[in-house]
Parts: C-alpha cells; sequence; structure tokens
C-alpha cells in the first residue's frame, strides 16, 4: 500500500529514481549496508542509523551491555568501507598522546618529528570509552569535534570522511569514568545494539558459528564514494516546517519537568544533519518530519538529564523524549505556528519553568 | 445540462410546485403565471453567478438583489428609480401593500380575490422560498435541509386552507421535491464514478452516467408518495395525515385533541378570550340585503346566578314544521321574512342550531329537537351542527322605537323570571343602572341609555385580554374598569336591566359575517359575540349592542337619540347590495382592532366551542412556519456547517502553485476531520504519513481506501517538505472516496452522530475562543498601564 516516493522507509527496496543522490551512491550505500548486516544479525535499524551518523558527519556512541556485537558493529562499518581503521581499546593509563600522537625528537634529523596517535584514521573505533580517564577522554572528544589535531602549535587535519564510533558499557561502572554531559553531546547519536532475536540468534550461529565472520568481510565501498555521499547528503532540502518541528521538539526538552538539563542547540543541528541523512539513505530529496521523529530518541536521549525524582520514579531519558514527541504537533502547514488552524498548542505543553541550576 | 444546472432547474421546480399548493387560496391562478418568469429570472440569475463564479456569498446576494429588484419592478415600478432600483419610497410601497394584504387575509375567506396585497404576499413569499431552496440545493449542494422551506411554504398553504389541503397539491408539492432530491443524488452519484449496481464503465462504452440508481430512485420516490397518500386513510387513527396535525400545534390547547366535546355554552365572566383560531366556521346564502342584522343566535342564556349566565333546562319538542309566532310579538310591528340557508363547516360542532332570531320554519336533517321558550334547536343524542347544511325562515321584526316606547309591562310570570338577580349582585350595580337611565321615561329610554352608555359615552374599551375578576363582583369590577369584551358588555347590561325591570337574557351566538365574492356570507370564529336582549310585551325579545367596536347597533334604538349613537359611517347603509365591497363588510367594525390578533375575538372559547382547532391567523402560519424552520434549522446547523465546510475544501482551487497546496492542505484537513466525525480523533503529533497509518489502522479501511488515505498524505508531505512540491491530482475524490469507506465500517450510531452532530464541529468553538482570545489581549494591550504611584512625595 506504499504510495510514497521513499519504500525504503517503510523496510523495502528503496527508490532507484532519486535524482540527488544519485543510483550509483544509493547502490552504494545499499552495499555497505549489505555489508554490515551479513555481520550484525538482525538488527536493520542499527545498522541503519550507523550509516545515517557516517554519512551525517557525526560521532556514534553505542552503548550496550557486553557480548551484543557493539564492536562487531563498529569493525563491520569500518571494514565495509575501504579506509584507514584505527582501533583504540581505552584503558585507564591510556595517554592523550596515545590518541592524538606525540612528537619526538628525531636526533638524525634533528628535529621533532610528528608520530599520528590513534586519532589519524578515517573511522576510529573506541573501545569501552569510558574506562580512560577523563584526560585522555577529553583528548579524543576535542580532535571529534574540530577534525584537527594541535600538537605543539602545529595543526594537523583529520582524513575525510572522519567518524568515531565509541562503545560504552553500562554495567561494570566501577573503576570508569562516565562521559560528562559536555562530552557526550559531542556525539551525534547513541544506540543501543539490544539483543538479538532468537531467530536471528540461531542464524548467527549458523552462519558465524565457526569463523569470525569479520574475517570474510571485504570493502565494498571507497573512502572518497563516502565523502560523496555526504556532500550529497548536504544538499537535502530541509523546508522551515521540518525545522521549525526540530527546533520545537529540542525547545520541549529544556522545559520538560522531568529534565534536568536539555539539550543544546548543536543537539539541534545534530538532529537536522541525521535527518537529512536519513532522507537521503531513504533515496528522497527532502526531509520529513518523519526522519526528525525516527531519529530524535538516539540524537537527543543521550543529552538529557533527568531530575532526581524523575531518576528515582524510573524515568529514563528516552522515555522522556517520547513523550515529547507525542505532545509535540507536526507543524502541518507553512509559516504557521502549529498545525490545524493555528489552534493546536505550540511548545508549551508544560509549564514554562524558571532556569534551573544543576 | 451539468449537474448543477439540472439542480437549479429542478430547485426551481421545486418552489413553483410548492407554490401550487397556495392555488386553492385564492380566486384566481393567475399570480402563478406571473411567479413563473420571476423565479425563472432568479434561478438564472444563480445558475450564472455560479458560472462566472462568484463566491458563495456573493452568489446569493445577487440573487437576493434580483428578487427585490424583479418585485420592485411588478408591484412598485412607480415608486422606484426608473422602475427597477428600489428607493425608500419603494419600500413604503411594499409596507403599505403588505398591511393590505394583511387587512385582505384578514377579511376574505378562502378563496381570496387576487388584490394586490395578497399577490404581493404570495409572490413574494414563494421567490422568498425560491431563494433559500436554490441557495441550499445548489449553491450549498445540500438538498435536503431545501425540503425545510419546501415544507414550510407547504404548510402555510395547508394550514390557511382549513386543513382541507388537496392531496393532489400534496403530490405536486412532494414530487417537486423528490425531484430535487433525486437530481442533487443523481449529480452527486456521476461525480463518484462508477455507479453501484450497474455494469462497470468499460473505457470504450459510453458513460452509463447515474441512470439506474435514478431509475430506483425514482421508483422508490413514487412509492413513498403512494404510501403517504394511502396510509392515513387506511388507518383512522392518523386523520388526515402528519401534515394535518401540524395545525393543531398551537391554540388554546385545552385538550380537545381530536374528540369531539360536548358543547358547554356557559359563558362565565371570567373566561377571557385568547383564542387565536379565525376559521370559517359557517357559510351563509341568505335573502335578505342587508345582513347587517343578520345576527346568528346559538341559545339565550337566561338564569343569572351573579357570576354566570347559563341557559335553563326546559323541555324540548319535536321540531315542528312551522314554529309558533315568537312570545310577545304583537300584529302590529312590521315584519318581513328571510330565509337563510347555513351550511356549517366541518370542523364546527355545536349542539344547537346557530339561527337568525326569531325563527319561524326550521328545514334540518338529523335528529334536532326544539325547545319552544328559548325558540331554540337543540341537538339530541348528540347530533351537531358538523357539517350540516339546513333552511332558517326567520322574521325580520322592524319595531319603531314608538312602538317600543309604548310597550305596556310584560306579564307578570315573565317578568319574574327574567328580573330575578342574585341577592349577592353588588349594589352598586342597581345604582349605577339608576344613575345612567335617569330622567328615562320608558323602559325602552333606558335600555337605550344603557346601551349608549356601554357603546358611547361611558369610556368602555374593548379589550380581550382583560381578567375582570371572579365572582359577583366581577360586573362590579367590569364597571370600575371599564375594559372588557362582549361577554363583560352584554352580561353587565343584562344584569343592569334586569335591576330596572325590564326582563332581560344574554344571547351567545355570531355578529353578521363577511360578504364573499360568491354572494354567501362567511362567520368566521371571530365573530362569535355575545349580546343583551330585551323584553318589550308587543315585540317580544329585542336585541341591543351595547359592545363597542362590535356588531351593529339596531335601528330601533338609534331613531329618537341620533346624538347619541353609533356613528354608522363604517356600517352598510341600509339595504345596500351584498356584494362583495371590503368596506361594506359589518366586520369592518372590528379593523380597529385588526393588529390585536384577537382583539375581534369572541367567547368562542367558552360560548362557541369547535371540535378541533381550526384555521389560525396567516401571519401566525408564516411565524410557525419560521419558527419551525428555525427549531430544524438549529439542531442542523452542525450538519449545514459541516456540509458546507466540506464542499468549500474539497472543492476548487487556484491554478497557481500556491493554491494547489492550501488545496492540498484543505483535503487534508477534510480527510481528518471526516475521520474524526466518525471516531479518529486528530493527533498532531502525528506527521501526515502516520496519520494516514493510523485513520487505516483504526478504520479499518479496506486497501484501496487506505492507498487512498496514502496518496493525499504523499500530497501533503510533498506539499509541505519538498523543494518542488510534485502536483497531485484527485486529492479530493481521493477524500471522498475515503469518507465514503469510513461511513462503511462504522455502525449506524456513529455514522448518524458523524453526519448530524460532528466531532470536528468543536473547532468552530475553538476558533471563537481563539478569536475571543486574541480581541482581549489585543483590549488589553490597548488599554494604557496605569502609572504606578511612585513612593516620592511632591
Amino acid at each position: 500500500m506504499s504510495t510514497y516516493d521513499d519504500p525504503a522507509s517503510h523496510g523495502g527496496v528503496p527508490d532507484r529514481a532519486y535524482a540527488r543522490v544519485g543510483d550509483d551512491l544509493t547502490a552504494t550505500v545499499e552495499r555497505v549496508r549489505g555489508s554490515i548486516e551479513s555481520v550484525i544479525e538482525g538488527k536493520p535499524e542499527v545498522v541503519r542509523l550507523a550509516l545515517t551518523v557516517l554519512l551525517a558527519e557525526g560521532h556514534l556512541l553505542i552503548e550496550d551491555v557486553p557480548g551484543v556485537g557493539k564492536t562487531m558493529l563498529a569493525k563491520a562499518l569500518a571494514r565495509s568501507i575501504d579506509c584507514s581503521v584505527r582501533r583504540i581499546q581505552f584503558t585507564p593509563d591510556l595517554l592523550p598522546s596515545d590518541i592524538t600522537g606525540v612528537s619526538i625528537w628525531d636526533q638524525q634529523r634533528r628535529d621533532f618529528e610528528f608520530k599520528p596517535g590513534a586519532i589519524f584514521a578515517q573511522i576510529v573505533i573506541g573501545d569501552e570509552i569510558n574506562r580512560a580517564s577523563p584526560k585522555t577522554q577529553s583528548a579524543l572528544l576535542e580532535s571529534m569535534e574540530e577534525r584537527q589535531v594541535t600538537i605543539d602549535g602545529r595543526t594537523y587535519e583529520l582524513p575525510s570522511p572522519f567518524m568515531v564510533v565509541a562503545t560504552q558499557n553500562p554495567v561494570e561502572m566501577e573503576g570508569t569514568y562516565p562521559l560528562p554531559e559536555a562530552q557526550r553531546d559531542r556525539f551525534m547519536a547513541r544506540v543501543s545494539v539490544g539483543y538479538p532475536s532468537v531467530e536471528a540468534e540461531l542464524q548467527m550461529l549458523d552462519i558465524h558459528g565457526g569463523v569470525s565472520p569479520l574475517e570474510d568481510l571485504q570493502p565494498v565501498a571507497h573512502a572518497h564514494e563516502i565523502v560523496k555521499l555526504v556532500e550529497a547528503v548536504r544538499g537535502v532540502h530541509v523546508s522551515e516546517p521540518v525545522r521549525r518541528y526540530a527546533v520545537e521538539l529540542v525547545a520541549a526538552t529544556r522545559t520538560h519537568p522531568d529534565l534536568r538539563l536539555g539539550a543544546s542547540p548543536r543537539a539541534t543541528l545534530h538532529l537536522l544533519r541525521a535527518a537529512k541523512a536519513a532522507a537521503a539513505l531513504a533515496g528522497r530529496e527532502y526531509a520529513l518530519p518523519d526522519d526528525v521523529q525516527a531519529l530524535a530518541v538516539a540524537v537527543l536521549a543521550h543529552r538529557l538529564l533527568p531530575t532526581a525524582q524523575a531518576q528515582l520514579n524510573r524515568r529514563t531519558s528516552e522515555q522522556v523524549v517520547l513523550e515529547i514527541l507525542q505532545h509535540t504537533s507536526v507543524p502541518a502547514a507553512p509559516g504557521r505556528q502549529s498545525g490545524f488552524h493555528g489552534l493546536g498548542r505550540t511548545i508549551p505543553a508544560y509549564p514554562q519553568q524558571p532556569p534551573r541550576s544543576l | 445540462m451539468s449537474g448543477r444546472a439540472r439542480l437549479a432547474l429542478c430547485a426551481a421546480a421545486a418552489t413553483l410546485m410548492a407554490s401550487c399548493a397556495l392555488l386553492p387560496l385564492v380566486a384566481e391562478p393567475t399570480w402563478l403565471l406571473q411567479l413563473v418568469p420571476l423565479v425563472a429570472v432568479q434561478t438564472g440569475v444563480g445558475a450564472a453567478a455560479r458560472r462566472v463564479p462568484l463566491g458563495r456569498a456573493l452568489t446569493v446576494g445577487a440573487q437576493a438583489l434580483v428578487t427585490l429588484m424583479l418585485l420592485t419592478l411588478v408591484f412598485a415600478r412607480q415608486h422606484a428609480i426608473a422602475g427597477l432600483i428600489p428607493g425608500p419610497d419603494t419600500f413604503r410601497t411594499f409596507a403599505a401593500l403588505l398591511r393590505q394584504g394583511a387587512d385582505d387575509v384578514s377579511q376574505y375567506a378562502i378563496p381570496a380575490p387576487v388584490t394586490d396585497g395578497i399577490k404581493l404576499m404570495l409572490i413574494g413569499g414563494a421567490l422568498v422560498i425560491g431563494l433559500l431552496v436554490d441557495v441550499l440545493a445548489v449553491t450549498l449542494r445540500s438538498a435536503a435541509p431545501a425540503g425545510l422551506p419546501l415544507l414550510a411554504l407547504y404548510s402555510v398553504a395547508a394550514g390557511l386552507s382549513g386543513g382541507g389541503a388537496d392531496w393532489l397539491w400534496f403530490l405536486v408539492a412532494a414530487a417537486g421535491y423528490l425531484m430535487l432530491l433525486l437530481a442533487e443524488s443523481r449529480e452527486r452519484l456521476a461525480q463518484w464514478g462508477r455507479v453501484f449496481g450497474g455494469a462497470p464503465r468499460s473505457p470504450g462504452a459510453p458513460d452509463p452516467g447515474a441512470l439506474a440508481p435514478v431509475r430506483t430512485g425514482r421508483r422508490i420516490g413514487a412509492v413513498a408518495l403512494g404510501v403517504a397518500l394511502v396510509v392515513p386513510l387506511a388507518l383512522p387513527g392518523i386523520h388526515g395525515g402528519l401534515l394535518d396535525a401540524t395545525g393543531t400545534g398551537v391554540g388554546a390547547g385545552n385538550g380537545r385533541g381530536g374528540t369531539i366535546s360536548a358543547v358547554n355554552p356557559l359563558v362565565s365572566l371570567r373566561d377571557n378570550l385568547n383564542t387565536n383560531d379565525d376559521r370559517q366556521v359557517l357559510t351563509l346564502r341568505t335573502s335578505s340585503n342587508d345582513i347587517s342584522d343578520l345576527y346568528l343566535r346559538i341559545v339565550s342564556l337566561d338564569d343569572f346566578d351573579g357570576t354566570t349566565w347559563s341557559p335553563a333546562q326546559r323541555p324540548v319538542v319535536g321540531v315542528p314544521g312551522k314554529l309558533p309566532t315568537p312570545m310577545g310579538l304583537s300584529t302590529e310591528i312590521g315584519r318581513g321574512e328571510v330565509r337563510t340557508t347555513v351550511t356549517a363547516a366541518d370542523t364546527y360542532a355545536q349542539n344547537w342550531l346557530p339561527m337568525p332570531y326569531p325563527p319561524s320554519a326550521v328545514k334540518v336533517d338529523g335528529r334536532w329537537r326544539y325547545e319552544p321558550v328559548g325558540m331554540t334547536v337543540v341537538g339530541d343524542h348528540g347530533q351537531t351542527t358538523r357539517g350540516e347544511t339546513y333552511r332558517v325562515t326567520s322574521l325580520d321584526v322592524r319595531p319603531t322605537a314608538a312602538q317600543l316606547a309604548a310597550a305596556p309591562e310584560p306579564p307578570a310570570t315573565l317578568r319574574r323570571q327574567y328580573t330575578k338577580v342574585p341577592a349577592a349582585l353588588p349594589k352598586v350595580v342597581a345604582r349605577t343602572a339608576r344613575e345612567i337611565t335617569a330622567g328615562a321615561s320608558s323602559h325602552y329610554a333606558e335600555a337605550v341609555k344603557l346601551q349608549d352608555y356601554f357603546a358611547v359615552t361611558g369610556g368602555f374599551q374593548y379589550d380581550t385580554s382583560v381578567k375582570v375578576g371572579r365572582g359577583p363582583d366581577a360586573i362590579a369590577n367590569f364597571l370600575k374598569k371599564k375594559e372588557g369584551f362582549c361577554v363583560h358588555f352584554s352580561f353587565a347590561m343584562a344584569a343592569m336591566a334586569r335591576t330596572l325591570g325590564i326582563p332581560a337574557r344574554v344571547a351567545v351566538g355570531f355578529a353578521p359575517g363577511t360578504p364573499q365574492a360568491d354572494g354567501s356570507v362567511a362567520v368566521n370564529q371571530k365573530d362569535a359575540h355575545a349580546w343583551p336582549e330585551l323584553y318589550f310585551e308587543g315585540v317580544g325579545w329585542t336585541r341591543f349592542e351595547p359592545t363597542p367596536t362590535r356588531g351593529t347597533t339596531p335601528s330601533y334604538t338609534q331613531s329618537d337619540t341620533p346624538g347619541t349613537s353609533l356613528p354608522d359611517e363604517a356600517l352598510p347603509s341600509k339595504g345596500a347590495s351584498s356584494a362583495p365591497s371590503a368596506a361594506a363588510s359589518p366586520s369592518e367594525s372590528c379593523d380597529g382592532a385588526l393588529r390585536k390578533l384577537d382583539a375581534c375575538g369572541s367567547p368562542s372559547a367558552a360560548a362557541v366551542p369547535h371540535p378541533e382547532d381550526d384555521g389560525t391567523d396567516p401571519w401566525w402560519w408564516v411565524l410557525i412556519g419560521l419558527g419551525a424552520l428555525l427549531v430544524v434549522a438549529v439542531p442542523l446547523s452542525p450538519l449545514l456547517w459541516r456540509e458546507e465546510l466540506r464542499g468549500r475544501r474539497l472543492g476548487g482551487h487556484g491554478r497557481d502553485a500556491r493554491g494547489a497546496a492550501a488545496h492540498t492542505l484543505a483535503v487534508w484537513q477534510e480527510l481528518t476531520d471526516s475521520a474524526w466525525d466518525h471516531g479518529i480523533p486528530p493527533d498532531e503529533s502525528l506527521t501526515p504519513r502516520k496519520a494516514a497509518d493510523r485513520i487505516v489502522r483504526l478504520g479499518r479501511l479496506d486497501p484501496v481506501a487506505g492507498a487512498a488515505v496514502h496518496r493525499v498524505a504523499d500530497a501533503v508531505e510533498q506539499v509541505l517538505y519538498a523543494p518542488r512540491p510534485r502536483p497531485a491530482t484527485g486529492a479530493a475524490q481521493d477524500v471522498r472516496r475515503v469518507i465514503e469507506a469510513l461511513r462503511a465500517t462504522v455502525n449506524t450510531g456513529t455514522r448518524l452522530r458523524a453526519r448530524f452532530l460532528p466531532r470536528s464541529s468543536v473547532r468552530v468553538l475553538w476558533t471563537l475562543s481563539a478569536r475571543w482570545a486574541r480581541v482581549r489581549a489585543r483590549v488589553a494591550a490597548a488599554r494604557p498601564t496605569p502609572r504606578r504611584p511612585s513612593g516620592q512625595r511632591g
């Protein structure tokens, strides 16, 4: 029954008639996706989100219990693309210079020589990022945002595309350094892989029982193809109602009574970029509120701090974001405050509150 | 012919056909011929305006304007600018014509001659109805409510023609309405493309149109009409059908409800008139040239208990072939003979025969008995005048004043019986009587003085709404307040005559009626009257007329007192032809009180019973029609609003991209609202495609309708979010299809609710409250904020 021009977003095969991204680019995306999905069984939405973040030039935070394939996902993504990959195992004794690199004295040339750190790769996998000391974490996070490294007054550009896929373990928190809010904010999206379904797990046993699936994984796309895709994503049209909708959603997090800290303007930016990437992935040349809605939890939830009361009530930020989605009306008319004769609510679904101190 | 043109044509035809019901009300059908071109022009203007196309409001305005100009052209050409443009003069003319028409309507019985006033009422009314029907059925595209104005028109006609509306006119009016409905459904079906019941259209085959359902519709309509006509005949309890019953909605409401109650001639002072009826009850054909003395007496009330006059119980005998000469009439008195044929209306049931007094012979069929003393004819075993035709030969007694003045004392027995007053009668009655009649030389002179006192000199006001009080003091109250109607006047004068020793009784009956075009005399409910009869030896019981503005003053009371008697310019000259003439009508005396509908009323509520509520004043019918329209329109207003809104949203749109976008959004809004009407409340937090999913899921729509929903949602996405919206076509058709599918899935209750009380009509309230809030905010902003008094001094 799907009559939309992007059946992919409903689980079908994407329409080939996508003008902007082009057939070859769509094919590239499909190849990468197929490649990753051959490793990560039964989690198409996670794969999709990972690709979205890649195309939106963001960084991905994978948070889940051990053994569900966090690292596998990161590695599969990295290996499917023919690009440089580095993996950093974060430990408490990891130093910032291990990440960014270090200048050492070359006695023969009588000069300082820059030894690039692990960050100098197109896809950087940061395993168990919360096990490193805050000093090390912040070294990584700085380069994530600025896409450059400055050492001894010299600036080194990071390659493009550049994506950090960090994993962290929400349990076993002893001896870890949870990422502070400011640093979580740098990640475009947080995703939980979750346990596979019984069928998927059985299939996984059948196929990957003996050999590691990563071993056979061959790159299916080249880095410059990804760069082209990223550029195409930048050209996706976002209409005024959708932008307004994103702003309203983010603004609602700032006034929600259950939240101690709302999302930042950077969150709005990330949300829109992710929405553009999702639209491009769906083969559409314009973003829909549906894209925003589909990504809102992944993009916003990890940036929010629930109040102590909400935590006592076991309300998670995901629930809060879902609630905000249900209470924010989708702009249904161009240039209007909100839909339906302007009679619907705008943001004040919740009473305005005075600024809170943390 | 386009569907709309056919619809407009059918609307005009329906109006004209319903107007046919007015035909029996007037004598000539010429006005209808005049109406046809006017309605045609009105409809043509509407069609042209829609063709242009003008907005709906403009279309209606243009039609109303043209209608006004047409009326001006026909009725007030001389008083208009260029014979066409109405000016203030024109409206004055209209007002005068309408007033005249109202007078004429109250004047003439049915069928009335077509005077200008009546013609304006007929044609103007029909045109207004035509305009309403056209607006509802064609401009707003809802033919079903257009039946309301048609029904109002038909009800007025049926009500005025005394419930005897011919089945033929009903058939014509109903057929017109059905035709209109059929045309509308046909157009709607045609819009839907393939018609259920018909064979699927093959691409090459000619368009079968909506013929098959139309044929079925015709059959259903014909059967319905037949049933409507035949079933009331088969069911005696229904009695005349639904339309007849509307006539009994108003009136005294005393629970007469269809059964004919026994007549109670009791006339009590405390009974006030509150009847609105003015149905014709009797039709007379008389040999007399002068009908001003043609009082029809029903019965005489001769027992007076201080409050009430009532007829004495007396033995009755069979009706003799020739009635004896009335008591006390001597041969010296001049007399003539008057033959009168009386036809009582079917609705008039009275168990006394209304007859001119004194009767000398009565020819009547049925179980009638004669009461010799009162000279009345009484129905036996429930015999009433219902539908009776009888011939009465009566004496036209013409005493002179001198003869009356010279009348000797009446016999002692009669005097004893008819001058008895209860001891409880207030002394003021007798005292007033003595004061008035001081200096009179004879009983006759006393009687004339009494009559003049009430009618002319005493300053009494005729007022039917008066409450004089109860008990014996009622007469005293009346004398003090000097307001009342014929019952009070006749009771008071009879009581006072008795205190003066003049034998007196009160007669109840009808004042002279209104001469009609065909030479007959119509006696209406409104002519019911009560008057005193005083006995003079040698003359017998003699009529007096103390009630001002009612009836006619007897000639024998005028000659001796020319200065004080009623001026009779308004009365017909003696011996004048009884040819129809408004001025010659004796009930002209009622004209002063015409504005008060019941001012010319009568003791009918008490003395002249009527088995069923009958014809009401025409203005009442108009009011009732409007009221009914209002009562029906108010509950229907959500339906009408919703239909109008739907039509507007799904209607055409501007040709540019912006217009198309607005149209798409409006169509989407209509889709969500329709879903809301059918129980799927809108969720503003859903994106178009999710909302579409939800509607399909909750509405349990079939795949075809579901695909239609998604097509519309896709169009909305294009409009709202795409950089270059892809033009979408057929969204309105899709929405219509979805609405139909929604209707098919819900149960009957929900369907009815969605139609008559759509949930989405709450948006009106929201809009209003939002507007109100805006206004208040603006007012609050505009108001200067009072400056706070500063804490500083000086």
